[in-house]
């Protein structure tokens, strides 16, 4: 009967749809152990996600090298997740066809949420090593644990170094420090600017002059803020940016001479990420940002245990990408390998036991990479004070560390900042 | 705020420094949107791809300067006929087959073409932002009080000089009397005797080049990475509404219109509000006088 | 009834293989892609009230499903209400905006209207992410998941019975409109306008009619895709990615029939999922590929198959009548 013909075609298309979506793959071959592994390989933020499993591979690599998790080589199965809906969904298709029982990723604080939502409801462990967004931790989910500090940590540090290496260099109590906000708006920049103004104005009472967002896609001229905060005169620009605006702010500020003490940022994008270098030479001097370790971190200021697995890290990712390691290499590295450490311990991925391994790890700074330690509140989220941020400032094309003083060689230089043109 | 309204000499500079930025940054929307309202204008398309042609040029621009040195405003005129070339492949390849569909198809095979061309460029260059530095985006120009990027102004002058040679040949050539005979009436001209299908394709063709030499004028001046289109192409439909479809004057006012939207919005309410100003603005301009600003009444009907 | 079904054999079908799903197969991603197939198709659905049968093509319905995923997601986070209070108040605040952009379709034709769409989502788009405040901002809101029909905490077979009842109503809805006289009435409108009007059929208040209809059908879909996903970003309810792929299901399934929202629903879905799947693990920097083939396959599709898959199943019905003449 000819009307069937649609009938019949649908339920064709559906069996088709059914059946490339009915390959299992499974735990695989014994003596792999296989997790899953969430990062955006697509869309915006392709750049950093890529650099996020670049970081997971290489210490995976160091981890097999050492005999594996439980006894067995750590394998991956890596998921694409551009967008909150691709992240759930690809969350429960790497626990329901690739059979793991723990996922890690995400870098974003778009994505976490949803993905961290999809494993929890399968009663999946979900070990995030990036993400900042500060409410993560705080809806009670008992399989969900992070190893970076949130938003509010990289406020708290940005703010305690304003406040305490800058402010008497500059002959200043805090509290008549001007400071002015500027951040794109995405939900870090949102989270960190936020928290660093509240712990500025109510622990320092910090004057904040002006506190300004912008959209990093269509930002393509910064005239207006600059000519705004000239007038305002800030002692500090508390800015937090993207790739592409870090860039232009910082040569506009230069060409309108907005003069200003210090530049502090937060995180391995814009300030953070090497692309600021090559864009702007040793014109980029003098920036800071808060990040993992850089060039001139003292590895032995590290324990004896840290430094080995620093030093080998650091040879890992030279060999791979042939440079110094990045801010994602080392959150997802350093956050990978504490996942090693709790398997080791828990020998088990059953929830009940993993999540007592983690309570149970308890490391001093210095002691993993990155010059890390450990400490899980209830809530999954590691401690503050354990994940040992530092300040880095741009020095001659490169981002050296120069805070805390007793990790480094290197020195801050400049503060305050003189003129655009005196920064050799 | 206060301080800003009393209007001293430093008032005067900073009124200064914003206007130049606004001309400068109207020049280079202009460029961008040209292309886009001569193929908007003449074909009737709404071209989503049309971002990802300023992506392709600012990649040009930076795979000749990182690979051969080739400093962006040599460039430019390579860039020219390469682009023209890629319009006029894309346009057998992909939009001639769709230009008497109906909109939305138009419509979804631009999508299309935009996403595929994205992951192209990802795929190839993968996401990381790159950056081209040539020795004149460093050099500032000072005058009283106003600061001027060297590569910013060369861009401009550019941008104008080629708008401007585009407003000439539309006007007073054979061929650009003919393509705007054709974007008032196809019809009519088909029965007039004009192959519209060549003058699709020669505008598609133009069109291409302009965004693209626009990419290679820009790339100095921003970061290169494969979404980068998306920061110009809903603007630049603004600027293509707001001066009427197929207007070279109107695209420049136009330009210069969102240009001071933007900069000075965002001096007095803040960055965060710019966008929400300027599409503000476009859905008034499109409630109200949808042929545009400076465009011919009742103009936004035809061909619907 | 039965007049209503004959010659929807190709809907009772899908109904029957969807409704069946959940009792053969237990598998969750098999029942997370059934309910994102629904759950695309319904919003493609509600698109076609407006763009398929009313013509009026928008660019911007993501505006409606933000405003459905927010009121949902800050009604349950931050006053504890239930979720279907806030589908309502969606649906109220949806019309509203709805009215604006009808107002704005009755002056625009084509591009104009579709660009004017894709305008309005980005304001609020741009709204939502800066009222930190009320929103969050840019930090977006995660829904809690509290176990329970009234808060919309379900399990997946649940979920897909859910997501099938709302399909089977909206399917319902479009065949109301298929046979019923508004709906004829918005077929002349559609072909027509001119015409229409000289035959005394109120367009303009049909068409504001039309798109506040879709606007509330999108906005209810949203409430229940932010209970679903259980997060909320600014960045992606209201960005014009999803606008794009809720008009592109039904453009591909077959603009203005019944079915073809959740037939092009699940030829996209599928592929997409497929290609992301079978894509991400291979070389760092390669998973671009699976998108660039989507594109490529829009354009051919959107080219060779302009009337969707519905169409090539009316063609393929009518040559097969042809042939048994």
């Amino acid at each position: 009967m000819p009307r069937r013909t649609l009938a019949i075609a649908v339920v064709a298309l559906m069996l088709v749809t059914g059946g490339l979506l009915a390959v299992v793959h499974g735990q695989s071959l014994s003596g792999e152990y296989k997790i899953g592994v969430l990062e955006p390989l697509t869309g915006p933020l392709a750049g950093e996600g890529k650099r996020h499993l670049e970081g997971y591979e290489i210490v995976r690599d160091m981890i097999n090298e050492r005999g594996g998790v439980m006894g067995k080589k750590l394998v991956f199965a890596v998921a694409d997740a551009p967008d909150p809906t691709a992240a759930a969904s690809e969350a429960n298709r790497l626990i329901t066809r690739e059979g793991v029982k723990i996922i890690t990723g995400t870098f974003s604080s778009r994505l976490c949420g949803a993905a961290s939502e999809a494993a929890a409801r399968h009663n999946v462990v979900y070990w995030e090593t990036s993400c900042v967004d500060p409410r993560f931790n705080k809806r009670g989910l008992k399989t969900v644990f992070r190893t970076e500090i949130d938003a509010t940590g990289f406020g708290w540090y940005n703010v305690e170094f304003i406040a305490k290496h800058l402010a008497p260099r500059f002959g200043k109590k805090p509290n008549e420090l001007k400071i002015a906000f500027l951040s794109e708006d995405s939900s870090y920049g949102q989270g960190v600017t936020e928290s660093a103004r509240q712990r500025a104005k109510q622990e320092f009472g910090m004057q904040e002059v002006a506190a300004e967002y912008y959209s990093f896609t269509s930002i393509n001229d910064f005239t207006p803020i600059i000519a705004k905060f000239k007038q305002l005169a800030p002692d500090v620009v508390h800015h937090i940016g993207y790739t592409n605006d870090a860039p232009l702010f910082w040569r506009q500020a230069r060409e309108q001479n907005f003069l200003f003490r210090a530049h502090v940022h937060a995180g391995a994008t814009g300030y953070g990420s090497p692309d600021f270098g090559k864009a702007l030479g040793a014109d980029a001097n003098g920036a800071f940002a808060l990040l993992e370790p850089g060039p001139g971190f003292r590895i032995e200021a590290l324990r004896p245990e840290g430094q080995k697995l620093e030093r080998e890290f650091r040879e890992a990712v030279q060999k791979r990408t042939g440079s110094y390691p990045l801010g994602g290499h080392q959150l997802a590295g350093g956050g990978l390998w504490l996942l090693k450490l709790v398997l080791d311990r828990a020998r088990s991925d059953d929830p009940d036991k993993f999540r007592a391994a983690v309570m149970a790890l308890d490391l001093p700074v210095g002691s993993v990479i990155n010059g890390w330690g450990v400490k899980f509140a209830e809530n999954g989220q590691n401690a503050n004070d354990r994940v040992q941020h530092y300040m880095l400032q741009w020095q001659n094309g490169q981002l050296v560390t120069v805070w805390p003083e007793e990790f480094t060689t290197n020195r801050a230089k400049w503060i305050p900042l003189g003129a655009w043109d005196q920064r050799k | 705020m206060d301080s800003a309204r009393r209007l001293g000499p430093a008032q005067i500079g900073v009124l200064a420094q914003l206007g130049v930025s606004t001309v400068l940054l109207g020049g280079i929307y202009a460029l961008i949107a040209v292309g886009l309202t001569l193929i908007f204008g003449i074909m009737r398309v709404v071209n989503f791809a049309h971002g990802e042609f300023l992506m392709l040029g600012m990649y040009l621009a930076f795979w000749a300067f990182t690979a051969y040195s080739v400093d962006p405003w040599v460039m430019l005129f390579v860039s020219i006929p390469i682009f023209f070339v890629v319009g006029l492949v894309t346009y057998a390849l992909v939009m001639r087959g769709v230009i008497h569909a109906s909109h939305n198809v138009q419509i979804f095979t631009t999508v299309g073409l935009s996403t595929a061309l994205q992951n192209v460029a990802l795929v190839l260059w993968t996401g990381d932002f790159r950056i081209v530095r040539p020795w004149h985006s460093s050099v500032v120009i000072r005058f009283a009080d106003t600061a001027f990027n060297l590569s910013q102004v060369v861009a401009f002058l550019i941008a104008v000089a080629l708008t401007v040679a585009l407003f000439a040949f539309m006007k007073w050539t054979h061929t650009g009397r003919v393509m705007r005979a054709t974007a008032q009436d196809g019809d009519a001209a088909t029965l007039m005797g004009i192959d519209t299908d060549r003058v699709y394709r020669l505008t598609f063709a133009i069109g291409i080049a302009a965004v693209g030499a626009a990419g290679v004028l820009v790339a100095p001046l921003y970061a290169v990475y494969p979404t980068a289109g998306l920061q110009f192409v809903l603007l630049a439909y603004v600027v293509v509404v707001l001066g009427g479809l197929g207007d070279m004057v109107g695209a420049m006012l136009g330009s210069l219109i969102v240009a001071a939207v933007e900069v000075i919005g965002s001096y007095l309410f803040g960055v965060a509000w710019k966008e929400v100003l300027y599409f503000v603005l476009f859905i008034a301009v499109l409630a109200f006088r949808p042929a545009g600003l400076f465009g011919q009444r009742g103009a936004e009907t035809l061909g619907a | 009834m039965a007049a209503a079904l004959r010659g929807r054999a190709g809907a009772l079908a899908f109904f029957a293989v969807a409704a069946a799903v959940p009792l053969a197969v237990r598998d969750q991603f098999f029942l997370d892609t059934l309910i994102l197939i629904l759950l695309w198709g319904a919003l493609s659905a509600a698109w076609n009230v407006a763009g398929g049968y009313a013509g009026q093509v928008s660019l911007g319905h993501s505006a409606f499903f933000g405003i459905g995923a927010y009121s949902a997601a800050l009604l349950s986070a931050r006053y504890g209400q239930s979720p279907w209070i806030g589908m309502l108040i969606g649906m109220v605040l949806s019309v509203g905006a709805g009215l604006i952009i009808g107002y704005l379709s009755n002056r625009l034709r084509g591009p104009y209207f579709a660009l004017s769409t894709i305008a309005f989502s980005q304001v609020l788009l741009i709204v939502a992410s800066r009222w930190r405040g009320f929103t969050a901002g840019s930090e977006g809101i995660p829904v809690p998941f509290r176990p329970g029909f009234a808060t919309l905490g379900l399990g997946h077979v649940a979920w897909a019975y859910l997501a099938l009842g709302l399909a089977a109503l909206f399917y319902g809805i479009q065949v109301y409109l298929e046979r019923s006289r508004v709906g004829y009435q918005l077929a002349g409108v559609r072909e027509d306008e001119d015409a229409a009007e000289a035959l005394g059929i109120p367009s303009r208040r049909l068409k504001v009619v039309a798109v506040t209809a879709s606007a509330a059908l999108t906005s209810v879909c949203g409430t229940l895709w932010a209970q679903y996903v259980g997060f909320v970003d600014p960045f992606y309810v209201f960005s014009v990615d999803l606008s794009i792929r809720f008009a592109l299901n039904t453009i591909i399934g077959g603009m203005g029939t019944a079915l073809g929202p959740w037939l092009g629903s699940i030829l996209i879905t599928a592929l997409e999922t497929y290609l992301r799947a079978t894509f991400a693990g291979m070389k760092t920097g390669f998973a671009g590929i699976y998108l660039v083939i989507y594109g490529v396959a829009l354009i051919l599709v959107v080219r060779f198959v302009p009337e969707g898959l519905a169409g090539v199943g009316a063609r393929l019905r009518a040559r097969w009548t042809r042939a048994h003449a």
